[in-house]
């Protein structure tokens, strides 16, 4: 399953401007797109297993590097850790 | 007319970039022994123009549009656009839209419907292999994205149509050129998946061997192994397209290792 918005902004984020816009307000850059709220939260909790259902593995591992998680914290919480 | 200069392969992957500096000693050196063999069959082929066989990481294309080939006529390209290839030193890359287009056209008389772009970015999965062969004298770079990263993906059996396809379009074009094709990616490895780090050395391998047997061999093995060997083993399709037009005949390996540090199965191949 993909979720389109969701999908778009983890492009969209692989812009530095963005990028470094999502970092100081991540609410701001949120409110752009069409986001149901279990996936707004899945966002804020670093909910990683909930967000692969919905993504491409490719761009949810960018959005994750970006962001600053580590490649094994990353893979713990995709394994449910 | 132009002839086609030969046909090569190498793996790519970020980590090669940002984790270069960790990877072990006697890892690093074989690496940096066989891009430097690779750039060396390059350069004795003095190609004019590599078709550089790649997926597009989310560069160029997105949900919005995701095509299953795409070939860029522009007159450059741009350079990698991600942060860390930064010192990748081509911003610019000059490629050959004349050629492009002769590929274009003759791919379309043939049942073959390519997208086509003026101006794409040639991001890692290009240019770390351009960067590490260290070419003396980089030829120009028709990019053909070919996508191994978004399913659904183009078949096995027409990336190696693809491959058919580029030999006779090439070798149809009304000019003095030498062309290579350049296919990036593969073999094993796994991105933002619960598998990710592994690398199956033993597909690898196989893999490896099937490209000396027959086609229908190679395609039947890599059909029912890859939803198993994790996302970047897709990228093979690159290496069928390369395959495919070096006339199906087996490739010399230049190395192959798995690199953990990298996590990807790291081969590089040139067909005979």
């Amino acid at each position: 399953m993909r979720d389109y918005s969701l999908s778009k902004m983890f492009f969209d984020l692989q812009q530095p401007a963005l990028a470094a816009e999502f970092k100081a307000n991540r609410d701001s850059v949120l409110a752009r797109y069409s986001l149901s709220p279990e996936v707004r939260t899945a966002i804020r909790e670093n909910n990683v297993p909930f967000l692969a259902e919905r993504t491409n593995a490719y761009l949810l591992r960018y959005y994750f590097f970006a962001t600053g998680m580590k490649d094994a914290e990353f893979i713990r919480r995709i394994r449910g850790g | 007319m132009a002839s086609f200069a030969g046909a090569f392969a190498s793996s790519h992957g970020p980590l090669l970039v940002r984790e270069w500096d960790s990877i072990p000693q006697d890892e690093k050196l074989r690496l940096e022994k066989a891009f430097r063999e690779l750039g060396r069959r390059v350069t004795a082929a003095r190609p004019d123009v590599l078709v550089a066989v790649s997926p597009d990481h989310w560069a160029n294309f997105s949900l919005d549009n995701y095509p299953a080939v795409c070939i860029g006529v522009g007159e450059t390209s741009e350079g990698p656009p991600e942060p860390w290839m930064k010192a990748y030193p081509h911003r610019q890359i000059a490629a050959h839209p004349d050629l492009a287009f002769h590929l274009l056209n003759e791919s379309l008389k043939e049942g073959f419907e390519p997208s086509m772009s003026h101006r794409l970015k040639l991001d890692h999965g290009t240019c770390i292999p351009l960067w590490r062969m260290e070419l003396a004298k980089m030829p120009a770079i028709v990019p053909m994205l070919v996508n191994s990263i978004e399913p659904p993906m183009p078949s096995l059996a027409r990336c190696l149509a693809w491959g058919k396809l580029l030999r006779k379009a090439i070798e149809s074009y009304p000019g003095d050129l030498r062309v290579g094709i350049l296919a990036t990616g593969g073999l094993s490895h796994s991105i933002g998946e619960k598998t990710m780090g592994a690398i199956h050395a033993d597909f690898d391998r196989e893999t490896i061997r099937l490209f000396g047997a027959s086609e229908p061999e190679l395609v039947r093995y890599l059909e029912k192994q890859l939803p198993s060997r994790g996302n970047g083993s897709e990228e093979v399709r690159n290496w069928l397209v390369a395959h495919g037009a070096a006339g199906g005949r087996g490739f010399e390996l230049v190395d192959y290792l798995p690199v953990p540090t990298v996590i990807v199965g790291c081969g590089f191949a040139s067909w005979r």
